[in-house]
């Protein structure tokens, strides 16, 4: 599939938090409540379109477990954009988050576009982490936050397509350098200078669906 | 307008040096009026028969200010609207959103053409200002104040701001039109625009009389006479403007729709509309361009179909190369380290290991090709698990070999499928195989990986399981290339040089295959070398 750019995602934060199912939610458009432990990475791609443009976001889900902390850390490198999740059902996933941000900020490049993720908001009745204490945690770390369910679908999508347009947009204002693949960003196969043009009207066209393989 | 030109406003009423001052002036005006004016000053100066003191003031505080306000009043009025930002763009916006019909119709042009009001603008407030200040003058010379010089001064500059302000607002609507020139402007909307306009500028001289009073307030009641007087002669002109503009706009339009509604030739004439499109005929260029864009992209789809690299890729070959690379490199890193840390004796003892570990994991000459035809009654797939099991029997770890017997089983149901062409059987083989090789791929991650959090290491096994299972995986694609080869050259194909065309390129490709595999089983071997040291 022709892409204009292709997006590095890596998806973080403890174990259990969902972040596989933010992926299978994202990529297939269903929910697994039952999944594997995540062994090192596992990977999920899907195209969107942002500004008329096809961009293909590869998406790196890291395992949550301690054990493979060493490992994971080795994947951050070259993202663009990171996911940053916690369950709001387990406020010690909450409390682990600066953890995982120094983690991330100390392994990966300064311009990557952290969005921070209260998953599990379908579990209102079991809730331990605040709404407000999300937002006040990502005002402070300079992120973008939002709750998802990656049962219910609520935000999935939101959650993956606006880090991807706030990527975009700091292509547009030259903060990434395109040409320089540490920054998660490659230019796509047939990705022409002259292209963008043409594009125009073809921002309907949606995603297209996800499962690459 | 640049901040330069509002510092060069506020030193000018502190009155510093009179010279450098001038020099400034004279590069920043580009209005002829001004120069006369800087002349006429000249002119002037040596005349005040006042004692040193006084004449220092007046020069300072007097005719100079006059000087300095009239060649800035048009900056002045642009000043202000820059400070006052709301003011600025509320009034901007109904000008243009009013005036939108016409400037929408391209925006490129409406864009020049608010280049082309912003100069004329400040024409034309300069070209207006000398009725009215002049009148101002006289007014100043009659009551002959040198001392408050200044404050009418001031308030004369406001005025004048004002009135030049709602002048080139004026005549900025009607450049629009008459730049746009599409239809004719409604008189009523451009009159109340423009009266909504003077009246926030009226307000705006009301707010600056104000503080002119307070700052002067010795001549308080002087002041107030030629506040009223100033605003009087506002109002008049505000008015007696607007009626005069109104006409001329009408007759403007009249004259130039004579004969020609809508001014169709006239725009025809300008070039406004050089290339008038034709609907149907876009119509049928957009199609014939979509249908050979679409046959371009089938041809690459084609392409594609049968690019290996590209298959590879959408079967998460490369990411998971990339994830090993990156695994391997950081992994490297780590024993780089553990080198440099160490005492010399130690750093020679782990060299030795590592050269060691390196020496297991030589793939054998390529020759025995023993135990594939023994297992003779096990299916094709069910012998490749086996293998891979024995390879792997020692590496301590559970790996996961669904993923390539599957696909394997896919294949060699495939082929049993009856009439297949040979296009068909050769994208299969390629995209079997790049499919093949990146499953590959994966488990040498996913094993590099677990080997990384396993608790308990045992090099020589890791070593030689994954040399084992090198072995088998590069076997598995020569193997799965000979079985679609085989396929092919059973074909009587009426294209033979096609067909070995494509039996060369599954050959290739197999090859290729091999390439990524023992890649793949090299990233492998620090990650194999650091449970050693």
């Amino acid at each position: 599939m022709a892409y204009a750019y292709l997006f590095k995602y890596i998806i973080i934060g403890d174990t259990g938090v969902g972040k596989s199912c933010l992926l299978l939610q994202f990529t297939d458009k269903r929910f697994q409540p039952v999944h594997d432990l995540t062994i090192g990475v596992e990977f999920g791609a899907r195209m969107i379109t942002i500004d008329g443009k096809q961009i293909k976001l590869q998406i790196w889900d890291t395992a949550g477990q301690e054990a493979f902390r060493s490992i994971t850390r080795s994947y951050y490198r070259g993202a663009a954009g990171a996911l940053l999740v916690y369950d709001i059902t387990r406020r010690e996933t909450f409390n682990h988050l600066t953890t995982w941000l120094e983690d991330a900020r100390q392994h990966s490049n300064s311009n990557m576009v952290i969005m921070l993720i209260g998953n599990k908001s379908d579990l209102e009745s079991r809730r331990e982490v605040k709404k407000e204490e999300g937002e006040a945690f990502a005002r402070e770390h300079g992120l973008v936050f939002m709750e998802t369910s990656a049962k219910t679908a609520a935000n999935v999508e939101e959650a993956f397509i606006n880090t991807a347009k706030e990527i975009y947009e700091k292509i547009q204002e030259g903060v990434f350098d395109i040409n320089n693949e540490a920054n998660g960003i490659k230019i796509g196969p047939q990705h022409s200078t002259a292209g963008g043009a043409k594009a125009g009207g073809a921002g309907a066209g949606g995603a297209a669906g996800g499962g690459c393989c | 307008m640049p901040q330069s030109d509002s510092e060069d406003f506020e030193s000018a009423d502190e009155g510093h040096s009179n010279a450098t001052r001038k020099e400034r002036k004279k590069r920043n005006s580009s209005s002829n009026y001004s120069d006369n004016l800087d002349s006429d000053f000249e002119q002037r100066r040596p005349q005040p028969k006042e004692s040193n003191s006084t004449e220092k003031v007046a020069t300072t505080d007097g005719w100079d200010d006059f000087d300095v306000d009239e060649s800035e009043t048009a900056k002045e009025t642009h000043l202000k609207f820059g400070d006052d930002k709301p003011i600025m763009s509320s009034s901007q916006d109904t000008g243009w959103n009013d005036f939108g019909d016409w400037g929408e119709s391209d925006t490129v042009k409406s864009e020049e053409i608010k280049q082309n009001t912003t100069l004329e603008l400040s024409n034309n407030a300069q070209i207006q200002n000398p009725s009215v200040t002049t009148k101002e003058t006289e007014k100043q010379i009659k009551s002959d104040g040198w001392g408050w010089g200044w404050g009418v001064d001031s308030l004369l500059s406001t005025a004048t701001a004002g009135i030049s302000t709602i002048t080139s607002q004026v005549s900025q609507g009607i450049t629009t039109v008459l730049e746009t020139g599409i239809g004719a402007p409604n008189p009523e909307e451009l009159a109340r625009i423009t009266k909504e306009k003077a009246k926030i500028t009226e307000n705006e001289v009301s707010e600056d009389k104000q503080e002119m009073t307070d700052s002067t307030f010795q001549f308080g009641s002087l002041l107030s006479g030629v506040t009223k007087f100033v605003e009087n002669t506002g109002t008049k002109v505000i008015s007696g403007g607007l009626d005069t503009l109104e006409v001329i706009g009408k007759k403007t339009m009249e004259v130039l729709q004579d004969g020609d509604p809508g001014l169709v030739k006239k725009r025809a004439m300008l070039g406004l509309e050089t290339e008038k499109p034709i609907l149907s005929q876009i119509l049928r260029e957009a199609k014939d361009r979509a249908d050979e864009e679409d046959k371009v992209k089938e041809a690459k789809r084609e392409a594609k179909e049968v690019h290996y690299e590209s298959l590879f890729d959408d079967f998460e070959g490369l990411v998971h190369l990339e994830a090993l690379e990156m695994l391997s490199r950081q992994v490297s890193m780590r024993i780089e380290e553990r080198l440099r840390s160490s005492d010399p004796e130690k750093r020679l003892d782990i060299k030795e290991t590592l050269q060691q570990v390196a020496e297991l994991c030589e793939m054998p000459e390529d020759d025995e090709d023993d135990d594939y035809e023994e297992s003779g009654d096990l299916s094709k797939e069910d012998v490749f698990h086996e293998h891979l099991q024995r390879a792997t029997r020692d590496i301590g770890l559970k790996l996961q070999f669904q993923p390539l017997i599957k696909q394997y089983t896919e294949i060699l149901t495939w082929l049993e499928s009856n009439d297949l062409n040979e296009k068909a059987i050769y994208k299969r083989a390629v995209s079997g195989l790049a499919h093949a090789t990146a499953l590959c791929v994966e488990l040498y991650h996913k094993t590099g990986e677990m080997l990384l959090v396993k608790p308990r290491r045992s090099t020589a096994d890791e070593a030689d399981a994954l040399t084992q299972l090198t072995l088998v995986l590069t076997k598995h694609v020569s193997e799965l290339a000979s079985i679609f080869t085989e396929e092919l050259s059973k074909k009587q194909a009426e294209d033979k040089d096609l067909v070995n065309n494509y039996i060369t390129n599954v050959f290739l490709e197999a090859g290729n295959s091999s390439k990524y595999i023992q890649n793949a089983f090299q990233l492998a071997l620090p990650i194999i070398q650091i449970g050693a040291v």
